[in-house]
């Protein structure tokens, strides 16, 4: 039987409540839960299970499916963006209609957030699930729409990040466009220096990336230049470039890869002494530097450097109250994850240049993490660079006595003791920040986490996926990053964006205005409502014999907005899976107890 | 945050932008009272002026419009969406029921702190 067909009573709803591990169970009472979902209306099920989206859970509902003829599914777990295809997939094979599903939020907005609360948040979890109910009882089965994707990907960023996903989007056979804010790719790569763990010259790695794109003729690059809207949806983004010229350049792309990288932390005038003396330098300005000087002896500025004092975690890991806040208010709790290993390797490069340079390292906790640069910390340590351990929440004093820089600090080596040491250069191991990209994320709607770096989906399960289908991100745009690890995640963005234009159509969600024309009148004013010219017309049909002016949707030009919805006084138009009489039943239930 | 048990508040969260922003306080693990129930919508301008008055009738006390505003995907469905709220409070007005209960608001994929802020005034209102 059609499922369109179906009266109440052989509507067989199944409930299928997830534990996360303990991220929900931990808060929410599950086995009360599932007690009372059994016992309501049309439910001949509920389940619970440790990890709902595991292969088990999801055998779990299409076993129920095959078995106990369930045919409307309600998933109660995580966000639905992280597994709402999951269990849509689960369900369609099978043999469901995979839209006949409702997916009820019960971590991030009930145990997450009310964990002060458990009672509250089991209720509540159960008041949604109920609401989840009876919109699925109301839930028509759908098919998808197919729309023709461009078979092209908008790179963002022609960074070290940005010319490994065009490399490896080319080799896939997709053309890519590459936009780039400077005059010539390479991004931060284009300095002076070496690179670990490979040690090769920073310039050499972008003089072979840059080969290979400028003579991959399915790759363009756009450099100077910048985007000023983004538009469209998955398959079909619409791109506007400005370029050098103040020309403008639309393009449409299937998909897109934000790699616009990190911003270096800039030490405000006066922490740790920065720019009060000509000696106190960032780790980027040092590598210059060191990467320039030659001979027996290191000179700066006619001053012989015979010692240099390296400080970690500036403008990282701070601590409200005692580091000075960033533009938002907030300090960078993060960790940099690159300056330790940065930082050490460039003390060994020193000490291989000019051996007879003391160096001392005052950290709070090293992270040169891997198994090649975990060595190097070991070499720093047979290259007599002496290290000193401060306090998580205290901070290295930097005071000037003549041409010397005094540093003070606790040492818990040596059991808290004070200590003071003069240099004659101080170098601060300055980390990242996320770059500005507000116009980008702004465009795109793009999710960003509290430390202000694009928030992937899930870094575990969906890594690189933005909250909008379609975009992915890559390297220091998601968190900071080595170039080891920004290459990885350039390859995953860019394998996940050609899977994706592999096909030479899209599935989109059908989720578009439907007429009842039973119930039209052809009025129009849904017509004159519709923010989309074209998308809904007035035509004439011949129901029953009788020839009637009726409304027509085209849902290939409908974007699912609803405006239409809210001005029929007939109800004759709705939202495909988001009908209005879905919610109103969802409020019914949630106002019931 | 005080919490008023009895009384329940309806958010309405768009697709696009305040759900997201919902998920983001989630996980920030930031917490908020439990009487609030988040319903997710491609967008709150396919609500008819009645269906908050029908709402209101029902029991539920206090309804925070979380729309995308000016970075709402729908060009004009913002414009569209004041209209009709204004024309809501009017309605409101007239069933003497407080216009204080009905607000509309703009959440991105990261006001949290809005998003918070918008709870507790609501909360503050609805406990009056």
């Amino acid at each position: 039987m059609s499922d369109n067909n179906l009266n109440e009573a052989q509507k067989r709803v199944g409930v299928y409540v997830c534990h996360c591990g303990g991220n929900i169970s931990d808060v929410v009472d599950i086995k009360k839960i599932v007690d009372e979902i059994s016992k309501y209306h049309s439910v001949v099920v509920a389940r619970d299970y440790v990890f709902m989206c595991s292969s088990n859970g999801q055998s779990l509902i299409e076993d129920d499916i095959k078995n106990m003829g369930i045919n409307r599914i309600v998933v109660a777990a995580c966000m639905p963006s992280l597994h709402e295809l999951t269990f849509r997939n689960a369900i369609q094979r099978a043999g469901l209609n995979p839209y006949l599903y409702e997916h009820i939020n019960i971590r991030e907005q009930v145990s997450w957030v009310h964990k002060d609360n458990p009672q509250g948040a089991t209720s509540k979890a159960i008041l949604l699930i109920k609401a989840g109910v009876e919109k699925v009882l109301m839930q028509d089965p759908l098919n998808a729409i197919r729309v023709n994707a461009e078979h092209r990907v908008l790179i963002i960023g022609g960074g070290i990040s940005g010319m490994r996903a065009a490399v490896s989007s080319a080799d896939n056979g997709i053309e890519v466009v590459i936009v780039e804010k400077e005059k010539k790719l390479g991004g931060k790569l284009n300095r002076d220096g070496y690179v670990y763990p490979s040690d090769e010259k920073a310039v050499d790695i972008v003089n072979k990336f840059s080969k290979k794109i400028l003579s991959n003729p399915l790759i363009k690059v756009y450099t100077e230049s910048e985007i000023i809207n983004i538009g469209g949806y998955v398959g079909n983004f619409d791109i506007k470039i400005k370029k050098t010229d103040g020309d403008i350049d639309n393009i449409k792309a299937g998909s897109i890869i934000v790699a616009t990288g990190f911003d270096h932390y800039m030490p405000y005038d006066g922490e740790y002494g920065y720019k009060k003396s000509d000696y106190v330098l960032r780790l980027k300005e040092f590598i210059e530097l060191l990467s320039k000087s030659d001979g027996l002896e290191f000179v700066f500025k006619g001053k012989k450097i015979n010692s240099i004092g390296f400080i970690h975690c500036v403008g990282s890991r701070q601590n409200e109250g005692i580091d000075a806040p960033q533009a938002d208010g907030k300090v960078n709790e993060y960790c940099s994850r690159v300056c330790c290993t940065s930082g050490i390797y460039t003390m060994n490069k020193l000490k291989e240049k000019f051996p007879d340079v003391n160096v001392y390292d005052v950290y709070a906790d090293i992270r040169t993490y891997g198994m090649e640069s975990e060595s190097l910390y070991e070499i720093a340590s047979k290259h007599d660079v002496i290290f000193f351990r401060r306090p998580l929440d205290e901070r290295p004093q930097i005071t000037f006595e003549g041409d010397k820089i005094k540093i003070t600090t606790t040492d818990i080596l040596s059991f808290n003791e004070r200590l003071e040491m003069e240099v004659d250069m101080l170098v601060l191991l300055t980390g990242m920040k996320p770059s500005e990209i507000d116009d980008i994320s702004g465009y795109l709607k793009l999710s960003k986490s509290t430390n202000r770096f694009l928030q992937e989906v899930h870094p575990k399960l969906r890594p690189v996926e933005m909250n909008i289908n379609g975009v992915f991100a890559a390297g220091t745009s998601l968190s900071p990053m080595d170039i080891t690890e920004s290459l990885q995640s350039a390859q995953t963005a860019a394998m996940k964006s050609a899977i994706l234009l592999s096909n030479p159509d899209i599935p989109l969600d059908p989720f578009v205005a439907v007429v009842d024309e039973e119930r039209c009148t052809g009025c129009g004013r849904c017509v004159e409502e519709c923010l989309y010219s074209g998308a809904v017309t007035i035509t004439e049909k011949t129901i029953d014999g009788n020839i009637k002016k009726v409304a027509y949707v085209n849902p290939a030009m409908c974007k699912g907005c609803g405006a239409c919805v809210a001005v029929c006084s007939e109800r004759a138009i709705d939202l495909n899976g988001s009908r209005l009489s879905q919610f109103e039943a969802m409020i019914d239930a949630i106002v019931k107890e | 945050m005080q919490q008023n048990n009895k009384s329940k508040i309806l958010i309405i969260a768009t697709n696009h932008s305040s759900y997201p922003g919902a998920n983001a306080v989630g996980q920030a693990h930031i917490s908020y009272p439990s009487n609030t129930y988040i319903i997710r919508v491609p967008d709150p301008v396919m609500f008819p002026e009645d269906f908050y008055i029908n709402s209101f009738k029902k029991g539920i006390s206090g309804i925070i419009i979380m729309s995308s505003g000016s970075d709402c995907p729908y060009e004009g469905a913002y414009k569209r969406l004041s209209k009709r709220i204004e024309n809501v409070y009017i309605k409101m007005k007239e069933l003497n029921i407080s216009t204080e209960r009905l607000r509309l608001t703009t959440i991105c994929t990261v006001c949290r702190e809005a998003f918070i802020k918008e709870i507790s005034d609501m909360e503050r209102i609805v406990s009056k």
